[in-house]
């Protein structure tokens, strides 16, 4: 089974797309949900997300993803509801009152950051790092050395979950309880800290070494074996996301 | 005691990667795991400890079944040293690291600080020194240090001697050996046949998920079934004797019976090298091999 942010691999319509027209729909995406603040667009699209997760097999992967987005949202949509006095009073506040503006100010930075942030993950479950570097060398012009830095962070993020529920099951076996309070577990896990900083450190280090012996400064956009020609059902998806954008400005124009 | 009663246990809760393996081990044993990768050998370890909890069967820890017990209780009485050190280190000193076996089970005090100065000693460890700089043999001696120095009951390991050079692993393995003596229960897992033939006093080789054979080291060792089943290659010596046919009742000769001049060459230069090695180890010497026979 595939950890967080490992492709997983398969042979749907998201699979088989181009890298860089993946990763363009993505951000298209998440740029139109900063265009407008309607809260039914902004739905559609996490429906959009979902369905899209549901066509490669992703669901659980992107709710699981959309859980983690909203919990990690929750925290500016406190502040928000806290700070953005707006629409009948529901509770008055020492500095202003909570309304039901508020409430929807606070709902919709949520849906938001979840919308925007799930198509965003998903394409890392559906492309391959090495494809999305190569594409993106190859047919954005992005130099290599960027690259390969986008890449290999992504990359890192799943083994460095790995190195850290390995430091946590080896301090776990010498007697260490990680339940409890929120602030008991900051405090045992802030040692643990310098171990995966160690791991991290060395990791990248012989990462890089391991680069430069291979020729990694040698390395020019037309070493890259592979070729990512755009297909038919490339260019829809991408007029497909730029109408989506397009929606979403109108709204904004509109003032809906 | 630890006694495990048709225990099946997986990951993922689909995959099993042990299948109804039922075993005992003794107060003051001293048993080794021996298979291939994806044997089942650490997830028994895992078991052990508690860190993973059987999805059949039981593990009884003194007759108390882990599930019935938190990892931390587990943790007094069984020391688990890792293949990584550097997961297990997370202190800034070599002191506080050793210290850090007590806090962390809320056993600090006097009495831990001098048990723990009484380990520096006795390892030769700078106690102001930051861990993460000492190499790679003196962080696994730490690790090890860091569960011993509490006198568990029960001492795993998993793959102790796995990235050290030979003195660095003699030195690991000689401190294990101590612990033994003093009546810890050893289990292990290791690759190292010549490491499991010289300290351990039992043999479980694995396969699979299940136990193809369990007993004295130098019978299982011995056993061309056990060898071929777990894929294991027998210590030297022991592949000596066998290549010789060596017969207990000879009484410190050895025949050796090669169909060609080849055979009996590579027999005598097996014997030799493991002579060699012994003596330099300061063990005891092998017995005379005569007469030969052969071509």
């Amino acid at each position: 089974m595939a950890g967080f942010l490992e492709y997983v691999p398969g042979e749907s319509l998201l699979h088989r797309m181009n890298p860089v027209a993946k990763l363009a729909c993505a951000l298209i995406l998440s740029v139109a949900c900063f265009c407008t603040g309607n809260l039914v667009f902004l739905l559609g699209v996490v429906v959009l997300d979902l369905a899209l997760a549901a066509s490669c097999s992703m669901t659980r992967q992107a709710l699981g993803l959309a859980r983690a987005v909203a919990a990690f949202s929750a925290v500016l949509a406190l502040i928000a509801l806290l700070t953005t006095p707006e629409g009948a009073v529901l509770a008055p506040l020492p500095w202003g009152y909570v309304g039901t503006g508020s409430v929807l100010a606070a709902v919709r930075i949520i849906v938001r950051l979840v919308a925007c942030a799930v198509p965003l993950f998903l394409v890392m479950y559906v492309t391959q790092m090495n494809d999305l570097a190569n594409a993106l060398v190859k047919m954005a012009h992005v130099p290599y050395r960027y690259a390969f830095t986008f890449t290999s962070t992504v990359h890192f993020i799943p083994v460095f979950m790995n190195d850290m529920a390995g430091i946590m099951e080896a301090q776990t076996a010498r007697g260490v309880e990680f339940d409890g309070s929120f602030a008991k577990r900051l405090r045992l896990m802030a040692p643990l800290c310098v171990p995966l900083l160690v791991s991290s450190v060395r990791k990248t280090n012989s990462a890089a070494i391991a680069a430069e012996v291979r020729g990694f400064n040698l390395r020019t956009a037309a070493s890259g074996y592979k070729t990512y020609p755009m297909a038919a059902r490339d260019w829809a998806a991408l007029a497909a996301c730029v109408l989506v954008l397009a929606a979403a400005i109108a709204l904004s124009a509109l003032g809906m | 005691m630890i006694e495990f009663r048709n225990v099946s246990a997986s990951y993922d809760g689909e995959l099993p990667v042990l299948r109804d393996v039922s075993l005992t081990i003794p107060d003051g044993d001293f048993v080794a795991f021996a298979g291939t990768n994806g044997a089942g050998k650490s997830t028994t370890m895992r078991l052990i400890n508690g860190l993973l909890k059987p999805t059949s069967g039981e593990v009884l820890l003194d007759g108390v079944p882990t599930t019935a017990l938190r990892t931390s209780e587990v943790a007094r009485k069984v020391g688990f040293l890792f293949q990584n050190p550097d997961r297990q280190i997370c202190q800034p000193t070599v002191r506080e690291e050793l210290l850090f076996g007590f806090t962390a089970v809320g056993e600090g005090g006097p009495d831990a600080e001098a048990c723990v100065d009484a380990m520096i000693e006795a390892f030769g460890f700078d106690a102001d020194a930051e861990p993460f700089l000492l190499n790679r043999g003196t962080r696994q001696l730490l690790a090890l240090a860091s569960i011993i120095v509490r006198e568990p009951d029960v001492v795993v390991l998993d793959e102790p001697t796995t990235g050290l050079d030979y003195r660095e692993c003699a030195k690991v393995m000689e401190a294990v050996g101590r612990l033994n003596a003093a009546g810890a229960t050893v289990v292990m897992v290791c690759h190292d046949m010549e490491v499991v033939g010289d300290y351990a006093r039992r043999v479980i080789a694995m396969t699979a998920g299940t136990v193809v054979d369990d007993g004295p080291t130098f019978k299982v060792l011995r056993r061309p079934e056990t060898l071929r089943r777990a894929h294991l290659l027998p210590p030297q010596v022991t592949e000596v004797s066998m290549l010789l046919g060596a017969d207990p009742a000879l009484a410190g000769t050895a025949v050796a019976r090669a169909d060609t001049l080849d055979e009996m060459a590579a027999a005598v230069a097996a014997l030799a090298s493991e002579a060699a090695r012994a003596a330099a180890r300061e063990r005891a010497a092998l017995g005379a091999c005569a007469p030969m026979g052969g071509e």
